[in-house]
């Protein structure tokens, strides 16, 4: 079983499907339309709708004849938010480490120094730092 | 609309960089060596403790984390690719105390692991961190290796965004 966000990353694996999706950001259409850009049969074209539709990236009406497709974004915006947290966490841990980097220079502290693991004089842990 | 938007915004900046007023080897020995990692790597607020530390391919970066409040956690890296000093990959994730992974505890039906990458290049005297991270499924790993794996993953996730983003600007 696959979790939601995987099928989403591997439904937009294929080009032909980033591009239909790209083209039904303009509004919903159908499968003759979204398939007039690609040297493609009709059925392939299906064919790559049905893994979108299966990813729940987008919708396809059912009662009308020509079944027009439409996005749905929120596959996309979930993705997106799980992105979101991993960067701010990243962007912190990199303002540690910028910030680290400093006071090794301030100590002049060369980090290729054979180092115990013990503390050095002069090199503050950031962690009990007080400023701010 | 505004949670929206503010997904928008972090879709063009998945892949960042960082610039470092410090010498590509330092920031290399600062990312790679536990006397360093243990003054700066962690969740915000926490302190680290080392269990294990094996800088190979395959090897494990084992660690705690200790909170102000007494609670702990522990979270792995599994070492991927390690090209001193320009590159390194790894598998990061959480871990029980003995090495295994486990659920991210805030998001237990996300991929438990993400495949992060750190390229560091010389830049008039500084050094320009690259930051990649993608999801990562370890049981589609075989697939995954198949088909072309990784790479199509990173496309994925940069095309998520694009669409979204396109998606968006025409809905506002």
């Amino acid at each position: 079983m696959q979790d939601q966000l995987s099928s989403t990353f591997a439904a937009l694996a294929d080009p032909t499907r980033r591009a239909i999706l790209a083209r039904l950001t303009l509004g919903e259409t159908s499968v003759t339309e979204l398939a007039k850009p690609f040297e493609m049969s009709m059925p392939a074209v299906s064919k790559h709708l049905k893994v979108l539709e299966r990813a729940g990236l987008i919708a396809r009406a059912r009662e009308a004849q020509w079944r027009p497709s439409r996005l749905e974004a929120g596959p996309l915006e979930e993705a997106a938010s799980w992105i979101e947290e991993y960067r701010r966490f990243w962007e912190e841990s990199l303002d540690r480490l910028d910030e680290y980097l400093r006071e090794m220079k301030a100590a002049g502290t060369k980090s290729k120094a054979k180092s115990s693991g013990k503390k050095r004089p002069g090199t503050k842990s950031p962690k009990t730092k007080s400023k701010e | 609309m505004a949670q929206s938007a503010y997904a928008a915004t972090a879709a063009t900046e998945f892949v960042f960089t960082r610039t470092f007023d410090a010498s590509r080897e330092d920031v290399w020995n600062a990312f790679t060596q536990p006397e360093h990692l243990k003054h700066w790597w962690g969740a915000p607020g926490t302190s680290v403790e080392i269990g294990r530390h094996e800088l190979k391919p395959g090897g494990l970066f084992h660690y705690r984390m200790k909170f102000p409040d007494g609670r702990a956690m522990w979270a792995r890296f599994v070492f991927r690719e390690i090209a001193a000093p320009e590159r390194l990959a790894w598998l990061n994730g959480f871990s029980d105390e003995h090495g295994g992974l486990t659920p991210n505890p805030w998001a237990p039906t996300l991929p438990p692991e993400t495949l992060n990458t750190v390229i560091l290049a010389e830049q008039d005297g500084k050094t320009l961190l690259t930051f990649t991270m993608v999801p990562f499924n370890a049981s589609e790993e075989e697939t995954r290796v198949f088909a072309g794996g990784i790479d199509r993953m990173k496309m994925g996730i940069g095309a998520a965004f694009e669409v979204l983003a396109n998606y968006l600007a025409q809905r506002s």
